[in-house]
């Protein structure tokens, strides 16, 4: 069962991105491979610039990779046409911006319905879902408001609300919490972590800070491009982690902190 | 997205830059506004040319006068000559080309006596064959002379006038039923040779036309056969002298009318009886001029449509591509979340379009009220615009007229124009990169 391929929502092989700068060649992403379970919170941790939403870019098939293959639900996402995969994220995947990315001519509940209304769901349907969301991330009074004329923390549940409203499989999360404070960050934490539990969805965040990544049941160190270190923590169910893609794992047990090769924060 | 969402869409994002959109709007009003007051003006004065020159007789009647008048180019007079018409030139007309059917025409004053009562006609004698091939108007009672009775005299619709009794000292005008009173006509172009007895010729078969508001209304109406037949009567009844002056009217013709196949075909027949040798009228040799006077005029608003149509089309390209340049964040979350591009497409193009229906709209509501005030306050402009034109009844004309297909074209160019120049910058927002897209500040 464990090494059912199915088990594997999100398979990263191989993969690379280099980036041209004038002349010389910046390479972002060098021969990444791992995989993500179904249901997993997963978190890419490490430093700024080490290219872990780079990373998360490309798993969410925004960027283009150089080499390699990302598989999401078996499907090779960087093989589709722009509407093959536009059509995908619609069915399949939410996202949550450090910066909210929220419309700001919009109010809260026309932000959250945007997604739904790429996907043709009728007006009224679409309002009730819209609502029920932001009700759940507890902005219920707070429906008409537009983003700027609320805190960065209800912004950020905006941004949650729109990126779960469509029931997606997988959240992409890019440092959800950087722009807030360390008390709305463990609200918008918990948030994201009860409302993936409720569904069983996948995250996938990235961040650089160790007490967030301390959330995620699976984190992967990223320094320099390349992964370093897979760490899987005790309270995930998942017992052993299985190196199906023949990297290089090293494995730590949960809530140790601070190991050798853990990249020092610049 | 739903249409509904994409429309809803559009309209939110105009109206987030109001005074912008009203100026890009403005600038397709002033196109369209223009296409329409050119149109209609043109339309106007087409549809005047037709009406008021059909009462005058029709387009593609020319007539030949025994005085003609010698007009120049602009219409105006400028000397008179004398020329013969006889049976002879009726054969050669007849030959020219797009020459559909002519007549010889014989005018003659004659007068009608009801017991004491007189009153006077001006009598048109033509063939009968050519009265349907000059569009003569309807009948009121009675027929129009044919091959096997060809004495019907047609009165036009205010003919005659009143009747009055000569030997009273005032003038005190009595109604005549001419289909019951009996009425006689008589000739009093001569003195009344006393050795004979006086012509005089009951009239039995009459006719009446519909009121045409034109010519028609003043004439009388007869076969030229059967004229001359009467009216060789009447020359029996003159002195020697007398008759020999009179017989003569009979081969030469006062007038000569022929009816030309098409209205552009008029100027060329006209020329070819010139080369004859003879002088022509037509009510187009006073269109033309008015025509190229109108076409000068339309062609001046045509331009100025056409210059404000490509104005206001880069004034809708450089709104929208300022407006992507504004939104490219939002174009950048809207594709990582989903959004098609087709649907980014779409969404610009009906933004561009929407800014060109709106000033189509209000160009067509614009262009009523310009319509109503050209036709009410117009007049001396256009008068003036239409010198040497005498038969301008001022009062009624509209110079401007909205056919209804001119506001739906105007509408069709409009957000035509608007989708135009809304193409590129759409095409521009769909190749934006989302990632880039997400990076700029907005």
């Amino acid at each position: 069962m464990y090494n059912n391929k199915d088990e594997y929502i999100i398979e990263v092989k191989n993969v690379k991105k280099i980036y041209r700068m004038g002349k010389e060649r910046i390479s972002a992403i060098d021969d990444v491979s791992f995989t993500i379970k179904r249901g997993e919170f997963c978190c890419l941790y490490g430093v700024s610039g080490s290219g872990k939403s780079t990373l998360l870019n490309l798993m969410a098939g925004i960027e283009k990779l150089t080499s390699g293959q990302i598989t999401i639900k078996g499907k090779n996402i960087h093989k589709m046409g722009e509407k093959g995969l536009a059509k995908f994220r619609q069915d399949n995947l939410g996202f949550v911006f450090q910066s909210y990315n929220l419309m700001n001519a919009m109010t809260a509940l026309e932000n959250v319905e945007l997604p739904l209304v790429f996907k043709r769901i009728g007006a009224k349907k679409r309002k009730k879902m819209a609502k029920d969301m932001l009700v759940k991330v507890g902005l219920g009074p707070r429906l008409k408001h537009k983003p700027k004329e609320m805190s960065g923390g209800q912004q950020q549940r905006v941004g949650i609300a729109r990126a779960f409203v469509s029931n997606p499989e997988i959240v992409f999360a890019d440092e959800p919490t950087g722009n807030l404070d360390s008390k709305t960050s463990k609200e918008v934490m918990d948030l994201i972590r009860e409302m993936a539990k409720t569904n069983h969805q996948t995250i996938v965040m990235v961040t650089h800070d160790r007490r967030l990544a301390e959330y995620a049941d699976k984190i992967i160190h990223i320094f320099d491009g390349k992964v370093e270190n897979i760490e899987i923590k005790e309270h995930n169910p998942v017992e052993t982690e299985t190196n199906t893609l023949g990297q290089e794992v090293s494995m730590t047990e949960s809530g140790v902190v601070g190991i050798l090769d853990q990249p020092v924060t610049a | 997205m739903r249409i509904s969402d994409l429309f809803k869409m559009g309209l939110r994002n105009l109206s987030r830059r109001k005074a912008r959109t009203i100026l890009t709007v403005l600038g397709v009003v002033i196109g369209s506004l223009s296409i329409i007051i050119m149109r209609s003006i043109g339309y106007g004065m087409e549809n005047n040319f037709e009406s008021q020159v059909m009462q005058q007789g029709g387009l593609t009647t020319i007539t030949v006068n025994t005085y003609a008048d010698i007009i120049d180019e602009e219409g105006n007079y400028i000397d008179m000559k004398e020329q013969t018409l006889d049976d002879n030139l009726v054969e050669q007309i007849r030959q020219i080309e797009h020459v559909k059917a002519v007549s010889p025409v014989i005018q003659k004053n004659a007068s009608l006596n009801s017991g004491k009562y007189m009153g006077w006609i001006y009598i048109t004698a033509m063939e009968l064959e050519t009265f349907e091939a000059f569009d003569f108007p309807a009948l009121a009672y009675g027929a129009y002379p044919t091959e096997e009775d060809n004495t019907s005299i047609v009165f036009g619709a205010n003919m005659p006038q009143d009747f009055y009794d000569p030997s009273s000292r005032g003038y005190n005008p009595v109604q005549v039923d001419m289909q019951k009173d009996k009425v006689v006509l008589k000739f009093d172009e001569y003195p009344v040779n006393e050795k004979k007895k006086a012509f005089s010729l009951p009239l039995k078969n009459i006719a009446k036309m519909e009121k045409t508001d034109g010519e028609y209304d003043y004439n009388s109406y007869m076969d030229i056969d059967y004229f001359k037949e009467i009216y060789r009567k009447y020359c029996n009844t003159l002195s020697l002298e007398d008759r020999k002056k009179a017989m003569k009217t009979l081969s030469e013709y006062q007038q000569i009318k022929l009816n030309v196949d098409n209205i552009d075909n008029v100027i060329e027949v006209q020329d070819a009886i010139e080369k004859l040798g003879f002088q022509s009228f037509s009510m187009m040799q006073y269109l033309e001029p008015l025509q190229k006077a109108s076409e000068t005029l339309q062609m001046v608003l045509g331009a100025l449509g056409a210059v404000a149509m490509v104005v206001s089309a880069i004034s809708i390209a450089n709104t929208m591509v300022m407006s992507i340049y504004e939104r490219t964040k939002e174009i950048g979350i809207m594709k990582v979340l989903g959004c098609i591009v087709t649907d980014i497409r779409k969404l610009f193009l009906l933004e561009a379009a929407i800014i060109g229906l709106f000033g189509g709209l209000m160009g067509i509501a614009l262009g009523y009220m310009a319509s109503w005030a050209i036709n009410k306050f117009g007049a001396p402009v256009f008068g003036s615009l239409m010198s040497g034109n005498y038969m301008y009844d001022m009062e009624n004309t509209k110079f401007s007229i909205i056919p209804i297909y001119l506001p739906l074209a105007a509408l069709a160019i409009s957000i035509a124009v608007g989708l135009a120049s809304g193409y590129f910058p759409a095409r521009r927002a769909t190749k934006i990169s989302a990632i880039e897209a997400m990076k700029t500040e907005g």
